[in-house]
């Protein structure tokens, strides 16, 4: 008999870093209410009181460089 | 030495002079049910995930009814062969990967990536060596993924691959997903011809809870297969589906994404099934997105790590459900206005099959 193959997760190896899932869950909920411009994310993100991966607030460029990286 | 027998055998020409012509990878006659349920030839199929075959790698897989083995040689090009030695028929896949051929474990003849014997040790200058008598089948690679051409008979003229458009444009992004699914390929095809499943069967989902649990349907033609769509309702659910005939068949379709996905409206699939054998069937879908720029890379950091998973909820509650259905589960139906394109579908694939038939019968056509 065929041993299936049923993944979940094909596009990334392992399982996400706490990190990762804490900033998509802050998207999820920033997007939920409607907002999907980059200003008011970059906002939503600062309201939320999530920091970038410098400790500092995030900004336009840091979200850009951190979405390219994660993203990639 | 070689005789006529292990020629026949091979799968080479059948000899004599009625030249009857056999499924490649068969050494028989397939009627047109059997072809209907293993799978029609003469088409390009995918047929594995390229990750899953590294440089120096041989994989063995099931398609259409035949063994295969897949075997990346050291320049990294992808090789597909009958998983079956010319000589007395040991699967090539127990055997060893020599870089640009592979050796029977049996008695050591080695096969080329193109089903051409190299060399017999067990007996230098055998007649056997250079002739190509084990099936090779044209390969492609895309979209990460190995697509191979599956003939009819060994006559069968190879046709030009072609990734669908949503796969091949810059401007759309996309990643791949595989599964089994212990699921005859029909009952696949009967699923994606019919959307009218989503405001039911997926109501509980990421993606499928909206929109009206009632609708009419058309077929309308386009140049490259069909439309089969609601009339009065778009972007609210699975409202469309667009059946593709190029080098492979194929689904195409949109479903909207609920605002909690991100910025870039709807996603896109791909889809298309191949078979493993009667009973069991390859899937493989591509998620796609119109992104470019940051709205790109948030779509894909987000399909990483939470979409990902809400698109596979959605699969399995397919699977399920198809794996549930009985063997002879579209025998008996009582079909109404929803199944236009399922009963469409089955009259493409049931005509392919009959004409496929016939070339086997007759030789010459
Ligand atoms: S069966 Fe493969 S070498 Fe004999
Ligand atoms: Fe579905």
């Amino acid at each position: 008999m065929l041993e299936q193959y049923l993944e979940a997760n094909q596009s990334r190896v392992g399982p996400p870093h706490p990190y990762e899932q804490k900033l998509a869950g802050a998207l999820t909920e920033i997007f939920a209410s409607g907002t999907h411009e980059l200003p008011a994310i970059i906002t939503g993100l600062n309201n939320l009181g999530l920091n970038a991966p410098d400790g500092q607030p995030w900004d336009e460029a840091r979200f850009r460089s951190e979405m390219r990286r994660l993203g990639e | 030495m070689t005789t006529e027998t292990a020629t026949a055998a091979a799968g080479s020409k059948a000899a004599g002079k009625g030249k009857r012509k056999y499924v490649v990878g068969t050494r028989r006659q397939l009627d047109a049910a059997e072809l209907a349920a293993t799978g029609l030839r003469d088409r390009w199929y995918p047929i594995y995930p390229s990750r899953f075959v590294g440089t120096g790698d041989m994989v063995k897989v099931k398609r259409l009814g035949v063994d295969w083995l897949l075997f990346r040689d050291a320049t990294g090009q992808i090789r597909m062969l009958e998983d079956r030695c010319p000589h007395r028929s040991a699967p090539l896949s127990v055997g060893q990967h020599l870089g640009d051929r592979v050796a029977c474990k049996y008695h050591g003849v080695q096969v080329d990536g193109q089903g051409t014997v190299v060399s017999v040790p067990g007996m230098p200058g055998c007649a056997l060596e250079g002739r190509t008598v084990t099936a090779s089948l044209a390969v492609a690679e895309g979209a990460d993924t190995i697509f191979a051409f599956v003939p009819l008979t060994e006559d069968s003229e190879v046709t030009g691959f072609k990734l669908p458009d949503r796969l091949d444009n810059p401007e759309i992004s996309w990643f791949s997903n595989y599964a089994e699914w212990i699921s005859p390929w029909r009952y696949y095809m009967d699923n994606v011809l019919d959307p009218m499943h989503g405001a039911f069967l997926h109501r509980d989902s990421h993606s499928m809870f909206g929109g009206d649990t009632s609708a009419r349907f058309r077929i309308r033609e386009t140049d490259r297969g069909f439309f089969f769509e609601k009339t009065d309702q778009r972007g609210k659910n699975f409202d469309w589906v667009e059946f593709c005939r190029e080098s492979m068949d194929y689904v195409d379709l949109e479903i909207p994404y609920a605002e909690s996905a991100g910025p870039g409206g709807s996603f896109g699939i791909v889809g298309m099934s191949t078979p493993i054998d009667e009973n069991t069937s390859a899937v493989f879908h591509w998620r796609t997105r119109t992104v470019s720029d940051w709205e790109r890379d948030v779509w894909r950091f987000m399909y990483k790590a939470t979409l990902e998973e809400k698109h596979w909820a959605v699969l399995e509650q397919d699977r399920e459900l198809l794996e549930a259905l009985a063997a002879d589960a579209d025998r008996g139906e009582h079909l109404y206005q929803h199944d236009l394109g399922v009963a469409r579908i089955r009259r493409v694939h049931e005509a392919d099959a009959q004409k496929q038939a016939a070339i086997l019968l007759d030789g010459s056509a």
